[in-house]
Order: structure tokens, then C-alpha cells, then sequence
């Protein structure tokens, strides 16, 4: 049994009841008086000069409201990070990929909006396009900003110890190359949102967004407005996975449409446009090379990654940094080095998605521990656990596992998946495989350098009594955080979680960063459990004070208020509470309890209304050297996973047929939700290892931007998944709570490969695996090995 | 993505649509699922001015069984044949193309008349269909004429309908004792999948353990249009039945495809499966033969 009356247990989400009868509003079931809809002209071509646009004939269609250039939008520079600000609202020079924005229209309705669009003529000079991180490095390739020569958008060089001297010692070097392939989140919920700009000169926008303060300072600063006249709201959304964690242009040109006419104005992006814009997880090519010593001590590690970036930085430089620093754990390692790059391309700009720049960096590196394993005829689970990290270790980039139950994963999808009687006794064809990996609870700094509160919230209790309404400006995106806070509230004020009722993503409710980095349920956790805290002392201080007990000597757990030593008499209060309530079905009874509902009523009339705020901000985190801050958070999860598959050598079609994941999330606050994560992170993973792959043609153009031919798992795919949750308590989260939604996915590429080669002897370094993949890497093989 | 404006018509009989196809020819596309229709009208790959429904006549839902033949309305859904036992009996690979297609919801809306007068040459049901060799009825205000579908597809996209024609009815001939079929789809993922390679195999044998008297192979995804296998189909007649043989065969129908690379496999891959399939299907066409005696 759990010590915990409301978390640590399984709830269903608050938000279930409104989203399975399809009454949760999202952007696209809004709409208001006088709405306009607008639409965007993006570029056909991946790279030219603009010679003339020519928006008359746009104007004068029937029902435009108003067109839009970069001579109405101005050119001030915005994206995610400050340090790389290379984007304007719309194109004035020149187009840098095929999707750029060029032109805006808001008309009457959809369909003349986009008849608009059609009739804007712009005249280009094309220009030399650059695909590939070969053709962008080439000498004398053409450019794409003039700022950053050589189209390098960031570098990134570090080394913690001495490599060089290290593999001296080593027994075993290895050095492999591996290549994922450009992402899309696929989420179902495409971009949305809908601009209102009042009469009173404020101006609101309601998006699908993971971060509405971002998305806030964006706008205030683009559209030169004070902060204060701009809020942003986040209605339900339908996932993002990173990609919606910056501000989309289609969310600037709204504002400015509706600046511009005085209306509403909605904007969507089709699923076209979803892959037009982009931002999802970047290729990467990785090389590594790894020293370890005969008894499968690891020693050193030497990295390069090249980045395709696309036309813009987005999170790139982000990226580019946790590439490397994610390997700093979670196994004992003395030596790294690290040398990054990200390239500027002509297409769309790559950006963050689940599991921040370390997927497949942990897929390369993962692959070949198990190489070295083999080598040294050693489990690959048993060198795993030689070499791993324990609680109160610190990795050698300076990033502190301050709780790692990482050998708690790893022995419980051991016995999960039945390791020891199926690795190395499973038939040909037949295969097992497994890795580990990590992830922070949120990024130790927020994306712009402030000394800001990561999260805020606070908690007021309604004047009548019994119910708290929590507020917080975090962003519930399907992943299930407003249940989690509800939770949280619930378990620190001491009442039933249906006395919890909870507002969130609305940045006129504070500041909180957002859903990205896992970092909603440490982070904001921590500013609901204080505010929560808050409200509680506040009530049991009136009560104090009326009772004359000291507060120490009383709580509140379960609704009712305890006390430690005598039970006072406070029938007077109860009295008074009933004489307020008369003909009230819900009065208390002689020899109740004293209620939480009474004792805040006898608090809000002593005191008017109790508020309490809660606030989070990491403690100083990390090192000193460049590029410290990225990898730095107060806490990380951690996971083990075991995969076995089938593999049909004639057709090279590989079947995943179980899948079992540990992972230790701190205390888990809503068991279903974490389990929820997992199953996520593990299908998200497996269609990045088979099937997904963003396809753009010899123009820069997106060849599948759509479901059907972006082939993401179906629930067909999906098999058999045991999640086994390991608990630690850990010291910088909330009721000991650290992240899940981002460490799980961290080692199921490299899981699968492993089972592959498991089952065909055949090591394969570029993803996806898809049949003809895998058919030629085992042709090759039989080839070779004649 | 918006549909582009259209007339919509919903006639309650055959001869009401035939009518109404004369009169707008290729003004006009018809509909039974939608699943492919709807997809091109909103990529504006299409944008006929009007759209004649066919889902009122309920004529063109009838599932008509004899011993010897089966009839099938053209606005009998995939889904329904995959529930059929009857169907699963006499035509198991007709079945099985029908679960190998798209996912459960577009198998409840699709239509075995839509899945072949789309014509494109990735779709499930022609290959079992022709290695049955069944045929279409195409019907028009005048009369109807009967089709073999070896002669019905002229390319993606593309057959013999005329543009006052309707597709009503799909007939096959229920196969003889010692007779039976396979069909293997390969894709990328387990449904909603368009496939890299499919192909359908028949065998008749001149009795238990006999030689093999008939044989049809049919491969999708390496053409225009659905391909014969004509050269395997040569070597297989006469033999006896064996891993060896239908080695061969495979090896033969990789000589008769001709694949092209695409973004979603090169051609020699293409080619390499054409071979592994056609060895496949002929063993699970020898099984039901078998089975069947």
C-alpha cells in the first residue's frame, strides 16, 4: 500500500470524459463573430531570389480583407533560440526552402482565402539549391544566409578528460557510422490557431502550442507590442512532440491579419503544410569511435556529428549540443569528446522532437556496445551493468544523477523478457536485443537566458469552501498533465482529487515554460505542490487561531482536518458553518469529522479569499565550459529495454513481437499516465527504426507529406508491450517525481537493432529498417562472406 | 484541402445511372467507397463536375453463389468479402487480398468495383481475381458486355470502361477439385500500406498428386498494370510439383515483371520479390490443392 491518499495510484485523466465524447474544444472547433480565415503563399521553389511580388489582383478578389508582405510585417528576426535568430515573418531577399512565407491573405472565408493566395505573382531567380550536408559543405557552395558561411549554422567542439591518452589504455577500439533519417512528429492535430486583436488593443491567440509563454514573448516582440497587451491560450491539443514547442509563422501572421482588420482571424495548417514546415527531429550522421578495456570497462568515447539542418536554426542549436552531452551517462565514462556541426540545407528547418537530439546518437552508440560485447564474449547486459552509473554519480559533461534506478531497469526487463533462457538460444531468424538510456527532467535554463521561474501556479479556494481551483499556465497536450497537477494539489492540500478543479495553459495564469524537455511534472510540479502547501497553511492557520492549537499540531488528509494531539470541540464552528448553510443537502453531522470544506469557509470569512502561488526554479545546475547548460537538469529518468523480433530473410521483413520497458520515473504520480508515456515513447520509437522517413525530391520538395506514405506504426505493428515502471525517490522532484515522457524512447531503435543483428548476424547502421533494407544489408553480407 | 465543387447524383437504379452516364460521359466520375475518389478530388487531381453515386442501388451489393460460378456486385465492400465463408471457400485468395487491404475502416467503405476500376497497379484484389481469371461486366444504357481481366486494365489508372459505362458485376468460376491459390502482399507496415510488391499464384493439378494441368501467376506493383507471369506459367504446366520447380518459376516471373524505381523501393528489389513471392504463393496454392483433392 502506498503512503499517498492520491498519487502514486491510477486515475483517469480529468480531460477523458470531454475528449471520448468529443465536446474538448481544439482550435478548429472554435470560432467568433466576424472570423475571418486566413492563409498563407509559402514557396514552390527551395532557393531564389525575390525579383517582385504582386499581390493587386489578390486585393481586389471579393471578400479579401487583407493581404500581407514583408513590407506590412517588417523584418524583425525571431526563431527559438536568441542566440540564432534567422527568421523573418515573411521572405524579402530571397526563399531559402520550399515552404517559406512570402505572403498572407484574411478573406471571408477559406476557400476565397486560398483562391487569393493563388492570384499573388511572384517573380523569382532561381538560385543554386543545396540538399545534402555533402553539396551545403562543398567549397564555393551557394549560401544560404549570409551570416553563417559555409551554411555551418553551429559548432560545437568539447572534450571532458583526454581521449587520446585513454585509448592508449584500451584493449578494444570501435568506430562505426550510423544515419537516422529526417523526422515527423505526426501528430494528429495539425497547427491551428485563431488571432483576436480587440477593440481595446489586446490582442489574443488561442494555438495549439506546447508553449504558450514562448509563443507570448514571440509575439510581443515581433509584433512590437507590450507583453502585457498579449496572452496566449492553449485550448486542448493534439499532441507536438517538440515540433510545436517554438512559434510557427502561421501564429504571427494571424495576429497580424487580425491587427490589421480589426477581426478574428483562424488559420490551420494542412497535413501538407505540417511537413512543409518542418521542425521535426533532424538527420544525423554520427561517428564514433569507443575504447574499452578487456574486462568491458568503457574508457573513452570519440563523436562527430554532422547535422541536416534545413533552412533555418529552429532548436537546431539545441540539438546540436544534446547530441553530444546525452552520452555523458548513463554508463561510467572518464573520456569524451565531442565535435558537432549543424548545416544549413535547402529544406524545410529540422528542430526538436521526442527525446531532444539523443535518439539517435544513443542508437549508434547503443549498437556498438553490443558490438564490444560480442567481442569480448560478454552478455551486453552484463556489460551494461558493469559499467553503470549509481545514484549521486556525476557524468564526466558535469551532468549529476541525483537518482538513477537504472540497474533496477535492466534486471527487471531481464526477468520481464526472460533474458537469460532466450539470449543466444533463440532459433535463426529469430532475435533479442537490448539498451539503455536517459533523459532529463526538464532543461536545467529556460531557451532564453533569464533568471525567470521556470513554473508558477497558484490555488484558490472557492469562498463557499471544498473545492480548490488550481491554476497554472503549463500546457496539457494529451500527455496528461493537468491530471498529474490535479493529483499533486490534491496530495499536498490533503483533499480527494475531485475536489481539484484545474485551468492550465493560459499565460494570463502565470509564467510556465511549457510542455517540452519533460519537464511539466519536476518543474511545474513543484510550483503546484508550493502552492497547494500555500493554501493549506493558510486554512489551518485561521484554524489555529479559532481553536487556539498550534498548526504544527494539525493537518489535512482526505478532506478532513486532523489533529495530532486532542481532538478539540469545534462544535461552535460547525454550528456557524451550518446557520450559513441552512437547507444545504450536504451539512456536516453530529460527530463528523472536521471538514476541509468547513474549515476553508471559517478561512475565507476570517480572511477574505485564500490564494496561495507556488514557483520552481532549478537550483544552479551543471559546468562551466561552453554549451554546459544543454544536458543540465535536476534530475533524469532512465530506461532499460529488451526487443525480440522475427526477421524473414527471403523478404528482409522484420516483425517486432514483444517489447518490454523499465523505466524508473522518480515516484510516479499517475501509474496509468506513466505507463501511457511509455507505450507512446515505444511506438514513436519503433516507427522511427522500420518505417518513417521524410522523402524530399531532387527540388527540396516533401515527396510523402502525408499518413500514407509517411508510414507511422499502426496499432497492427504495435506488439506486445510489458511496461514495468521502477520507482526511486528523487531528491529534486515533487513527491520525489522526475520525467518519463522523452527517456523512454532513448532505447528502442537500438534495442530492435541489437534483436536484428541478434537474428541475422547482420549489423545494419542507417535507418529505417525497412524490408529492402534489410534484404540488401543481408545480400551484401552473404556476398561478402562467400 | 477543400473538394472542388460538384454536381452530386444519386440514382436508385442501374439503369437510372446508365442514363445518367451517357449523358455526362467523362463530365463525370462515379463513386461507390470513395476512398480513392475522394483523396484525388482534394488533391485536385481530379475535379469532375459531377459525382454519381452508386451506394442507393442495391442491385450492385449482391453476393450471388452457384456451385459453379460466383457472382459479385461491384458495391460489395472488402470488407464483406472478407466475411464471406462462402467466398473463403471457393476463392480463399480473393480473401486474402481483401484482409490485406488498406485498414478496417477502409475496407468497410471500399468496394471490390472501386479496387479494380481505380486500376492501379499496387491494389489487392486483381491479382487472386486474375489468377481465378475472373471477369467484369460493364454495363451501359444499350446492353452489357462480359471482360476477362487480363483485358480490362490498360494502365494506372486507366481500363476498358467506357465513359458510359458501369461496372456491375465481377464473375468468376469457382475452381476444380485439386485447384487452389495464395496470394502474399509485401509492404512496409502491417495495414494502410500501399504495397511494394503483390502476386497472386494458381495451380490446378490433373489430380491428387498429379501434374500441374493450369497455372496462373500474377504480379502487381512491377508494371503498368497487373502482369502475368507468362514464362512461369510455362515452366509450371506439365510438372509435377515441387520446392525446385516453383524455384524456377520464381526465377522465370522475375524475367516477366518490369519494375521501376520509385521512392518506395528500387526496381531490383521489386524484381528479387516478384521471385521469393511467386515461390511462396505457388507452395500456398499447392497446399489448398491439396486440401481441395
Amino acid at each position: 500500500m502506498s503512503e499517498y491518499d492520491v498519487i502514486n495510484s491510477r486515475a483517469p485523466k480529468v480531460d477523458a470524459p470531454a475528449k471520448a465524447t468529443g465536446r474538448a474544444v481544439f482550435v478548429d472547433d472554435m470560432s467568433m463573430p466576424g472570423m475571418l480565415y486566413g492563409a498563407i503563399l509559402q514557396s514552390p521553389v527551395a532557393h531564389a531570389k525575390i525579383v517582385n511580388i504582386d499581390t493587386s489582383a489578390a486585393e481586389k478578389l471579393p471578400g479579401v480583407k487583407a493581404v500581407i508582405t514583408s513590407k506590412e510585417a517588417g523584418l524583425v528576426q525571431y526563431g527559438v533560440s536568441p542566440a540564432r535568430y534567422d527568421e523573418t515573418i515573411f521572405c524579402h531577399d530571397k526563399v531559402r526552402y520550399v515552404g517559406d512565407e512570402i505572403a498572407a491573405v484574411a478573406a471571408t472565408d477559406l476557400e476565397t482565402a486560398l483562391e487569393a493566395v493563388s492570384l499573388i505573382k511572384v517573380e523569382y531567380e532561381d538560385l543554386p539549391i543545396v540538399l545534402t550536408i555533402d553539396e551545403a559543405m562543398a567549397e564555393g557552395a551557394p549560401v544560404l544566409h549570409d551570416k553563417y558561411p559555409g551554411n555551418l549554422c553551429a559548432e560545437v567542439h568539447q572534450e571532458f578528460g583526454d581521449v587520446e591518452a585513454a585509448f592508449k589504455e584500451c584493449d578494444i577500439i570501435k568506430e562505426t557510422t550510423f544515419k537516422n533519417k529526417r523526422q515527423d512528429a505526426a501528430f494528429i492535430e495539425t497547427q491551428g490557431c485563431l488571432a483576436n486583436y480587440d477593440l481595446l488593443g489586446n490582442l489574443t491567440l488561442y494555438t495549439s502550442t506546447q508553449v504558450p509563454h514562448y509563443v507570448q514573448r514571440i509575439l510581443a516582440m515581433v509584433l512590437k507590442l507590450p507583453v502585457g497587451k498579449v496572452r496566449v491560450v492553449k485550448p486542448y491539443v493534439g499532441a507536438g512532440f517538440g515540433i510545436k514547442a517554438g512559434t510557427n509563422p502561421m501564429e504571427i501572421i494571424s495576429c497580424l491579419l487580425s491587427m490589421k482588420t480589426g477581426k478574428p482571424v483562424k488559420m490551420n495548417y494542412s497535413r501538407e503544410q505540417v511537413f512543409m514546415f518542418g521542425r521535426a527531429r533532424h538527420q544525423f550522421t554520427h561517428t564514433m569511435k569507443t575504447g574499452v578495456k578487456k574486462d568491458g570497462t568503457i574508457m573513452a568515447l570519440e563523436h562527430q556529428c554532422y547535422l541536416d539542418g534545413g533552412a533555418y536554426s529552429s532548436f537546431g542549436i539545441a540539438t546540436v549540443y544534446y547530441a553530444g552531452s546525452l552520452l555523458g551517462g548513463p554508463y561510467k565514462m572518464p573520456n569524451m569528446k565531442y565535435d558537432g556541426y549543424r548545416i544549413y540545407t535547402n529544406k524545410p528547418a529540422c528542430g526538436a522532437q521526442r527525446g531532444h537530439g539523443g535518439v539517435a546518437a544513443r542508437a549508434c552508440w547503443e549498437q556498438q556496445l553490443d558490438m564490444i560485447a560480442e567481442e569480448l564474449e560478454m552478455d551486453p547486459l552484463e556489460m551494461r551493468l558493469k559499467n553503470m552509473m549509481v545514484a549521486g554519480d556525476t557524468t564526466c559533461n558535469d551532468l549529476n544523477m541525483s537518482s538513477l534506478g537504472m540497474k533496477e531497469c535492466i534486471e527487471a526487463v531481464r526477468e520481464g523478457s526472460d533474458w537469460n533462457n532466450k539470449k543466444n538460444s533463440l532459433p535463426k531468424g529469430k532475435g533479442i536485443g537490448m539498451a539503455c538510456g536517459f533523459f532529463v527532467s526538464g532543461a536545467g535554463y529556460p531557451i532564453y537566458r533569464s533568471e525567470t521561474y521556470h513554473s508558477t501556479a497558484y490555488i484558490k479556494l472557492t469562498e463557499d469552501g471544498g473545492t480548490a481551483l488550481l491554476y497554472t499556465a503549463c500546457a496539457e497536450i494529451g500527455q496528461g498533465c493537468e491530471t498529474t497537477f490535479s493529483m499533486i494539489a490534491a496530495e499536498a492540500l490533503g483533499i480527494p482529487l475531485d475536489s481539484v478543479r484545474v485551468e492550465s495553459g493560459d499565460t494570463d495564469f502565470g509564467v510556465d515554460l511549457g510542455a517540452y524537455s519533460s519537464r511539466q511534472t519536476l518543474m511545474t510540479g513543484h510550483a503546484v505542490k508550493e502552492a497547494a502547501e500555500d493554501v493549506k497553511q493558510q486554512v489551518l492557520a485561521v484554524l489555529s487561531e479559532e481553536l487556539k492549537i498550534p498548526a504544527e499540531d494539525m493537518d489535512i488528509k482526505k478532506g478532513v482536518v486532523i489533529f495530532k494531539k486532542d481532538k478539540p470541540d469545534f462544535s461552535e464552528m460547525r454550528v456557524r458553518y451550518i446557520k450559513e448553510h441552512r437547507g444545504w443537502t450536504d451539512n456536516p453531522e453530529e460527530g463528523d469529522e472536521l471538514s476541509f470544506k468547513e474549515a476553508s469557509r471559517i478561512a475565507y470569512l476570517a480572511k477574505g479569499s485564500i490564494v496561495g502561488t507556488g514557483k520552481y526554479r532549478p537550483q544552479q545546475l551543471g559546468g562551466k565550459f561552453k554549451g554546459a547548460a544543454v544536458g543540465t537538469s535536476p534530475a533524469y529518468g532512465c530506461s532499460a529495454q529488451i526487443v525480440e523480433v522475427t526477421v524473414d530473410e527471403g523478404t528482409g521483413k522484420v516483425t517486432i513481437d514483444k517489447m518490454t520497458d523499465a523505466h524508473d520515473c522518480g515516484r510516479a504520480i499517475n501509474r496509468t499516465s506513466v505507463e501511457g508515456q511509455m507505450h507512446g515513447s515505444l511506438s514513436m520509437g519503433v516507427g522511427e527504426a522500420m518505417y518513417e522517413e521524410v522523402k524530399i525530391d531532387d527540388k527540396g520538395k516533401v515527396i510523402n507529406s502525408d499518413l500514407a506514405e509517411y508510414k507511422i506504426p499502426t496499432a497492427l505493428d504495435m506488439p506486445n508491450m510489458e511496461t514495468i515502471i521502477v520507482e526511486s525517490d528523487e531528491p529534486n522532484g515533487p513527491f520525489g517525481a522526475k520525467e518519463v515522457g522523452e527517456g523512454a524512447i532513448m532505447p528502442t531503435i537500438p534495442a530492435i537493432l541489437n534483436a536484428v543483428y541478434d537474428a541475422i548476424g547482420v549489423r545494419i547502421w542507417e535507418l529505417p529498417l525497412t524490408p529492402e533494407r534489410v534484404y540488401t544489408a543481408i545480400q551484401e553480407y552473404k556476398d561478402k562472406n562467400k | 484541402m477543400l473538394l472542388p465543387k460538384f454536381d452530386f447524383h444519386e440514382p436508385a437504379t442501374i439503369a437510372e445511372a446508365c442514363q445518367m452516364m451517357a449523358e455526362f460521359g467523362s463530365e463525370a466520375r462515379l463513386i461507390a467507397g470513395g476512398t480513392d475518389l475522394m483523396v484525388n478530388m482534394k488533391h485536385k487531381v481530379i475535379s469532375p463536375n459531377h459525382v454519381v453515386s452508386l451506394s442507393r442501388i442495391d442491385d450492385l451489393k449482391k453476393l450471388d453463389l452457384s456451385d459453379s460460378t460466383v457472382k459479385i456486385g461491384a458495391c460489395f465492400t472488402v470488407a464483406e468479402i472478407t466475411e464471406s465463408e462462402e467466398i473463403g471457400k471457393k476463392l480463399s485468395a480473393l480473401r486474402t487480398g481483401a484482409r490485406a487491404l488498406g485498414s478496417p475502416l477502409v475496407r468497410n467503405r471500399a468496394t471490390i468495383g472501386g479496387n479494380l476500376g481505380t486500376a492501379r497497379p499496387a491494389a489487392d484484389l486483381p491479382p487472386s481475381l486474375m489468377v481465378y481469371d475472373a471477369k467484369v461486366v460493364l454495363t451501359k444504357s444499350s446492353g452489357e458486355r462480359e471482360v476477362s481481366l487480363d483485358s480490362f486494365f490498360k494502365g494506372p489508372g486507366v481500363t476498358e470502361i467506357q465513359p458510359d459505362e458501369i461496372l456491375t458485376e465481377i464473375r468468376v468460376d469457382v475452381p476444380p477439385p485439386h485447384a487452389g491459390a495464395g496470394y502474399i502482399n509485401l509492404g512496409i507496415r502491417q495495414a494502410q500500406d500501399c504495397n511494394l510488391v503483390n502476386v497472386a499464384s494458381y495451380i490446378a493439378l490433373d489430380g491428387p498428386d498429379g501434374t500441374i494441368q493450369s497455372a496462373r501467376v500474377v504480379m502487381g506493383c512491377v508494371g503498368p498494370t497487373h502482369l502475368r507471369a507468362s514464362s512461369a506459367e510455362k515452366l509450371l504446366i506439365g510438372e509435377k510439383p515441387s520446392d525446385e520447380l516453383f524455384e524456377k518459376a520464381g526465377e522465370a516471373a522475375m524475367g516477366d515483371c518490369t519494375p521501376i524505381d520509385d521512392f518506395r523501393g528500387s526496381a531490383q528489389y521489386k524484381k528479387a520479390m516478384v521471385g521469393v513471392l511467386t515461390k511462396r504463393t505457388l507452395g500456398i496454392a499447392l497446399k489448398e490443392a491439396k486440401d481441395r483433392g
